[in-house]
């Protein structure tokens, strides 16, 4: 029997609040060993799937698998959850809260003491040790946080907007422990609106609007889905009218050239080649930011939507 | 089951360390000890000071000298009031007693002093009348005179021996103060629990804790540790309210001639326990529904006055304490345990209704942990709302 390459398959999912239809049949898959990038404008249905997916509320319809299988209690020890509502004991001390939380991870007391010691070395939090959570800074609290919902070293684990309130140096600490967690196998969801990040630390991602799939498949296909027909150059030379070119923008000391349909970039480099009057000395092919994909999808859905209304 | 201790056990260590709870519970027994104390040392404290005595009698045998345990009172006679006040104006004496002429005939006798005489000194000052009423008997007489007969009572039915005089009043009362203290557990408890539940909602640690555990080993953790509390709150209560019975008694009554009813010391933690953790668990799903520490206080209120319910029908169960009445209430589950140990210092409660009582009380424990873990998870992540009736209906058709 093989074993699947899924730590997370989640079929058809739906929950209904009242009237209002929060996950509308959505499905995806979080394969082992990759960060998947869980991305929605607020209200989408992200945190209502990363909840039914929690087995903290039940879909009204679906199947979810963890794991190999739907959620128990052995399960819940292989998981790792980092909410977007933060919120610990605030008169616990820090190491106290999370030999408590380790231990509701099914680690020994031993075991948590020893790998919070490491992690809260690791994170910069060792010197804050017994302090309460009360007392920690925002930054502080987020990494607390974190190393509550990683420190059992799970197989699955969820993050919702893992790098809020840190500054450049906390979140390079985050990121490297995650890229270790992948490294070691682990599947990691992460769900964020900053969009340089998945960018950055994603393989895949899935696109939720209104409790529905928009975009879903690896970032670097739907990347190519969006690109814009476009190029930018740097040239020495006055550049007039080339052709192939629809419109053609001065920007930052060099030019947009904006391509007719049908022309492909590399038959544009020949042309600009073959001018005497130029010199070329960059050319790229404009990639359309995951920010623009975003705000052109979403924002597209919004617009449909106020014209049917 | 691990889990379970472990939310307990940590609710537990959390919470003893407040600094409220800290006062609440500490603070109440130092005050009934020293209450209990002021009469223990006014009995015990002090020498004996001279009095002097007026017998208008003329039958009392003169008497100059009392021994009384480790002192001895000095008494002088006088032969009218007016001597007697020239010698106390003149702080010869601390005071002086009157025996009137009809003394004989019951009119009672008068001390004169600046204040009420200690213990020791009311003693001593009976040690006396019975010397010079009885001059020449010996002392063993005398001290018999003092407590002429232990009167053991033994119940016609039972055969079950009571010891004498107070210890009587004590066995009845024990099922009675028993009732009270559950009331006063279940009282405090449930307000306790159900702001725990809704602290722990507005703090939002619980969105983190219930994706390791199932709600019911939550709710059960939960109950577990605020039960634990409110037992070390009661337990320092009862043991500071037990010195000071000892305390402000133990001239008056031999405590260690009290008996201990064992029957109702059992029924009372059979079904004080259950029936507290009934409560807990029903206070922890208020407050966990509630959608503040206010609102949660209020549920947590009705809760606690739905406990004291049997106290406004005491009136109906001291006039029929094996009535319908009396017999549903012990077998309603929020009433079992008050009702029954009410029931019991009055009559003889039939042991099949306490143990059908236990076993309503048990099942309807099992239900409410389940229900209340249902609701939880649909109530849990509501920050700042309170559950609507809908969702609460939705919450329990769920599978």
């Amino acid at each position: 029997m093989t074993q699947s390459t899924y730590a997370l398959e989640v079929h058809d999912i739906s929950k209904t609040y009242a009237t209002v239809r929060a996950v509308d049949n959505l499905s995806f898959e979080v394969h082992k060993g990759e960060i998947f990038g869980l991305l929605g404008p607020n209200g989408a249905g992200k945190t209502t799937s990363i909840r039914m997916i929690l087995d903290i509320i039940k879909p009204d319809a679906g199947q979810i698998s963890v794991l190999g299988g739907p959620m128990t209690e052995a399960t819940k020890s292989r998981i790792g959850y980092l909410p977007e509502e933060r919120g610990l004991y605030e008169d616990m001390t820090l190491l106290d809260t999370l030999l408590f939380l380790g231990q509701l991870k099914d680690l020994t007391r031993q075991t948590a003491r020893a790998r919070a010691e490491a992690y809260l070395r690791e994170v910069e939090l060792w010197d804050a040790r017994d302090l309460k959570i009360e007392a920690l800074s925002r930054g502080m609290n987020q990494k607390a946080q974190f190393v509550a919902a990683t420190m059992h070293e799970p197989d699955l684990i969820i993050v919702d907007e893992p790098f809020s309130g840190l500054d450049p140096v906390n979140t390079r600490i985050i990121k490297n422990l995650l890229y270790r967690m992948r490294d070691r196998g682990a599947a990691i969801m992460m769900s964020t609106h900053q969009m340089h990040q998945v960018e950055e630390m994603c393989q895949r991602i899935l696109l939720i609007d209104h409790g529905s799939r928009v975009l879903y498949g690896p970032l670097d296909e739907i990347r190519r889905q969006f690109a814009s027909n476009a190029v930018e150059v740097d040239l020495r030379g006055e550049l007039g009218h080339v052709p192939g070119v629809e419109r053609l923008v001065s920007r930052n000391g060099g030019y947009r050239l904006l391509l007719q349909d049908g022309v492909q970039p590399e038959q544009l480099l020949r042309t600009l080649v073959n001018m005497p009057e130029i010199t070329v000395e960059r050319f790229e092919r404009v990639e359309t930011s995951l920010d623009e994909i975003f705000v052109r999808v979403v924002g597209r859905k919004v617009a449909n939507e106020e014209g049917t209304a | 089951m691990r889990k379970i201790w472990l939310i307990a056990t940590t609710t537990y260590r959390r919470r003893i360390r407040s600094g409220m709870f800290l006062f609440l519970t500490f603070g109440l027994p130092v005050l009934m000890v020293i209450a209990g104390a002021v009469p223990f040392i006014r009995a015990r404290g002090g020498d004996l000071p001279a009095v002097g005595y007026v017998d208008q009698t003329g039958r009392l045998a003169p008497v100059t000298q009392v021994p009384v345990e480790d002192a001895t009172l000095a008494l002088t006679a006088y032969p009218d009031i007016g001597a007697a006040q020239t010698a106390f104006q003149q702080g010869e004496i601390a005071g002086y007693l009157v025996i009137p002429d009809g003394y004989f005939q019951g009119q009672p006798a008068a001390f004169y002093a600046e204040e009420e005489p200690g213990g020791k000194l009311q003693v001593a000052l009976i040690a006396f009348m019975r010397r010079a009423m009885l001059p020449d008997e010996p002392a063993w007489i005398l001290d018999r005179l003092a407590d002429p007969s232990n009167l053991t009572y033994v119940a016609r039915d039972s055969g079950e021996e009571i010891t004498a005089g107070p210890a009587v009043a004590v066995r009845f009362a024990v099922p009675a103060v028993l009732a009270l203290v559950f009331a006063i557990a279940v009282f405090t408890g449930a307000g306790q629990m159900g702001s725990a539940m809704v602290r722990e909602k507005e703090q939002r640690s619980m969105e983190m804790i219930i994706t390791s555990l199932a709600p019911r080993e939550l709710v059960a953790g939960k109950v577990l540790g605020m039960t634990l509390l409110s037992l070390t709150q009661v337990g320092v209560w009862a043991i500071g309210g037990g010195i000071a019975f000892v305390l402000a008694f133990s001239s008056v009554v031999d405590v260690q001639t009290l008996s201990i009813p064992w029957e109702a010391l059992t029924w009372g933690l059979l079904l004080g326990m259950p029936g507290y953790f009934l409560y807990a668990v029903l206070a922890s799903g208020l407050g966990v529904m509630a959608g503040d520490s206010q609102q949660a206080q209020q549920l947590a209120g009705v809760l606690g006055m739905l406990g004291m319910a049997p106290l406004y029908l005491m009136g109906l169960l001291i006039n029929a304490p094996d009535g319908p009445l009396a017999v549903g209430l012990t077998m309603f589950p929020l009433t079992a345990p008050m009702i029954g140990l009410f029931r019991m210092a009055l009559v003889e409660v039939p042991t099949w209704q306490l143990i059908a009582s236990l076993a309503i009380l048990v099942a309807s424990l099992v239900g409410s942990i389940w229900l209340v873990a249902r609701i939880f998870r649909a109530a849990m992540l509501m920050y700042g709302q309170a559950l609507r009736p809908r969702q609460l209906l939705q919450a329990l058709r769920e599978v």
